[in-house]
């Protein structure tokens, strides 16, 4: 594509802008599950549940499950062409699943990466090519370029954006405005995963009803939600809500819990100490909606605000500090559900009747509404784009 | 305040620990009750933190402000019209600038604290001073920012100045040996911003063109972090050793402190501690903010007996350092003595923002 020497290859030389396949291509799904099984053997004994993960997505029967839920036979789809994905630079792993939903949907891709250099990221571009040595994944080849060049280089994006199909931009609202400055052909697709904020909703009488282990397994949920990302994924939730009769019973117990755990197992560093502690000082001084604050350990920040009210404004907080209100009714959602909620995690209600719940009231921003423990569970389906169709077009034929 | 008018007849490390720590306790709490009042803002967070005694806390007890916070609100302890000028700084984390509004009596303050302080540096006497920077043309004489109040602060005990770099950030040679010839036969002052020195002294400097040694004479002052040329991994002893072959400058100081607290300026004795002047002091807290052993890296919180026109007497800083366990030295007097380790990185976290 180019030789210019501040951009750094770590998989393929050019992809190509049209090599498309159909979605869901036999020749994907056995690369997939060949990358399945190259990551899997390098990571065997170490410690990276999160491309443990991502093994597991990859795999065929994952892969092909999936095909079955999103799949329609009937019709006849092709990938867009060339997609240019432009990653975030903290959740390691993100790059590789924004890469995986554009060959699924039947792309070539041109994946920027962040400058920072994850262990993670190393291992993965070693896998990719490694299986892309194969003889039988030649074709592959030409749809998969990985490279890292410094985001202010700015004409390496203006190249990119003008020859894609679709852009892929992962990242702030401000890098978004950035890569949107560029232009792009004339049909190209822009899709933004933008800054947002997350919240869970508990029932606080079921909670209370659980036995001591089903509490211990829902915190290990609620922790892998949110200290495993150091609550910095935009599907953490920051705002708890709890509904029901026994609330301040089931809060004092839920934070006793997580406490626990927290102290048992979440490391951060020193400046989380700082983050934590300026965050609550801020708030304190300007924050009129505080009924009162916890500081249960340096991890874990509580602070309980008094009502919800239109358009509350919540503030992306990380390193475990969180907010938390009652609401009498569930129709109270609808005050943070403003353009930048992504995930509700809940429990202690039926998918039955959230599921109707969410269908008779329409509240604006709502992409995702999961049980605990499954916030960081990345899918074809993300931030409401339903990417293996926004990613192809269909020919109609009649 | 009054006991400042007899504290500055003083030599500025006068205090033993015990008188120390009983006049610190006294004017902090005194200035936590004032600020309490005077200060809107300030008063939130007390009552926020449900603070309760004001009046005869430990100093490890007295609240601090999270440097942090200074760029997010205007901490005013005086009505606006009694500012007489503004402090600004860029910290590291965000481009915001730290605002702090100092009226006349706290400015006055200050340079007469830096004037005590340096005295024990330096001597008493004004001299010949070169700075390691460009001249900067616009100077509102009411608002600073970090590099031209250190300038300016530093200049009262000059009696000459003289900017080494020209308009495009070069070295002017022609200026240099001027200044050299008039005064290398004396104690003369070179001044300037670590990254700056480290660029230009050390890096850019063309040894050709200089005679090393007019430098004997050099006392050279620097400061403002060592995060800009971190990247280059030059150690103190490193950044020294290379000034004294290239240039034969023997005496190197640093200097720290923080724009947020007017009267915490620290210089480094020759053993390479910084130590707390009578006006100042320092904690040095864990990750759960306790206080730490002396030996112990943690997080700094400075105190300070000046600031009246805003609540900063009390300040959590983003800089780590250790209060010196052993080896204590005798230069300049009593007060705590402590290193600093540098500032806290922006950790990498996970999570899905910024590219």
């Amino acid at each position: 594509m180019n030789e210019d020497k501040s951009i750094e290859y770590l998989v393929g030389k050019k992809a190509k802008l049209d090599v498309f396949v159909e979605p869901f291509s036999f020749k994907i799904v056995s690369f997939l599950d060949d990358l399945s099984k190259s990551l899997d053997s390098k990571i065997n004994n170490k410690n990276f549940p999160d491309l443990k993960a991502l093994s597991f997505f990859c795999r065929k029967n994952n892969i092909l499950n999936l095909k079955s839920k999103h799949q329609n036979n009937d019709t006849t789809r092709f990938g867009l062409g060339l997609l240019f994905h432009i990653t975030p630079s903290n959740i390691p792993t993100n790059f590789a699943y924004s890469l995986i939903f554009g060959l699924i949907a039947g792309n070539s891709n041109i994946v920027k990466i962040p400058l920072k250099k994850f262990d993670e990221i190393a291992l993965i571009c070693k896998s990719i090519n490694h299986v892309l040595g194969k003889t039988k994944h030649v074709k592959i080849k030409d749809m998969i370029t990985i490279i890292r060049y410094d985001g202010k280089k700015d004409l390496l994006t203006k190249k990119f954006s003008a020859i894609c199909d679709a852009r892929l931009i992962w990242g702030g609202d401000q890098t978004i405005a950035n890569i949107k400055k560029f232009d792009t052909k004339p049909k190209n697709i822009d899709i933004p995963f933008s800054d947002r904020y997350s919240i869970s909703l508990i029932n606080s009488e079921k909670f209370l009803k659980l036995s001591e282990h089903k509490v211990l397994n829902l915190i290990k949920n609620f922790y892998n939600d949110t200290y495993a990302v150091d609550q910095n994924a935009c599907s953490s939730p920051h705002l708890i809500l709890w509904n029901g009769r026994l609330c301040e019973k089931a809060k004092k117990k839920f934070w006793f819990y997580l406490d626990n755990l927290v102290r048992k197992k979440y490391d951060s560093p020193l400046i989380s100490t700082v983050d934590n502690y300026s965050r609550l000082a801020s708030e304190l001084i300007k924050n009129k909606n505080i009924h009162s604050f916890k500081n249960l350990n340096k991890s874990l920040y509580v602070v309980t605000l008094k009502k919800l009210y239109p358009n509350l404004y919540i503030s992306k907080s990380k390193w475990g500090f969180f907010y938390e209100c009652n609401i009498n009714s569930l129709k109270n959602i609808g005050h943070v559900t403003r353009r930048g909620l992504q995930t509700i995690t809940y429990f202690g209600f039926s998918k039955k009747f959230l599921k109707a719940f969410f269908e008779a009231n329409n509240f604006n921003g709502i992409d995702r509404v999961v049980p605990f423990g499954q916030a960081l569970n990345i899918n074809l389906i993300w931030d409401g784009y339903d990417l293996t169709k926004i990613l192809s077009r269909e020919i109609e034929i009649r | 305040m009054h006991f400042l008018n007899n504290l500055i007849n003083q030599n500025a490390f006068s205090l033993n620990p015990i008188i120390k720590t009983k006049l610190f306790k006294k004017n902090l709490n005194f200035l936590t009750s004032f600020h309490y009042k005077k200060s809107n803002l300030y008063k939130k967070y007390l009552n926020g933190l449900n603070y309760q005694n004001k009046q005869n806390s430990n100093l490890s007890e007295i609240p601090f402000l999270p440097v942090r916070l200074f760029k997010e609100f205007d901490f005013l302890s005086i009505k606006k019209k009694e500012i007489f000028k503004t402090l600004f700084s860029s910290g590291t984390t965000s481009g915001n600038l730290s605002k702090i509004y100092i009226d006349k009596a706290n400015a006055l303050n200050q340079i007469k604290v830096l004037q005590k302080i340096f005295n024990n540096v330096i001597g008493n006497s004004r001299l010949p001073m070169l700075v390691i920077d460009r001249e900067n043309t616009i100077l509102d004489r009411n608002s600073f920012n970090a590099s031209a109040a250190a300038i300016k602060g530093f200049s009262i005990f000059a009696n000459q100045i003289v900017y080494l770099l020209n308009e495009k950030g070069n070295i002017d040679y022609k200026i240099l040996s001027n200044f050299l010839k008039q005064n290398h036969k004396n104690k003369f002052l070179i001044f300037g911003f670590t990254s700056n020195i480290y660029l230009n002294l050390i890096k850019k400097i063309n040894k050709k063109k200089i005679d090393i040694n007019n430098f004997s004479n050099a006392f050279l002052i620097h400061g403002g972090g060592w995060k800009k040329i971190e990247e280059k991994k030059i150690s103190r002893n490193k950044f020294n050793a290379y000034l004294n072959k290239n240039l034969g400058i023997k005496n190197v100081r640093n200097y720290y402190g923080l724009v947020e607290q007017i009267g915490s300026i620290f210089f480094e004795c020759k053993c390479g501690y910084f130590i707390a002047s009578n006006y100042s002091d320092i904690i040095i807290r864990d990750e759960n903010l306790n206080i730490c052993k002396k030996g112990e890296t943690g997080l700094v919180q400075l105190l300070s007996l000046l600031p009246t026109s805003y609540p900063g007497h009390s300040i959590l800083t983003e800089d780590i350092g250790e209060i010196v366990n052993d080896h204590e030295c005798k230069c300049y007097g009593h007060g705590t003595r402590f290193l600093i380790h540098g500032r806290l990185r922006n950790a990498e976290l996970r999570g899905c923002s910024n590219i």
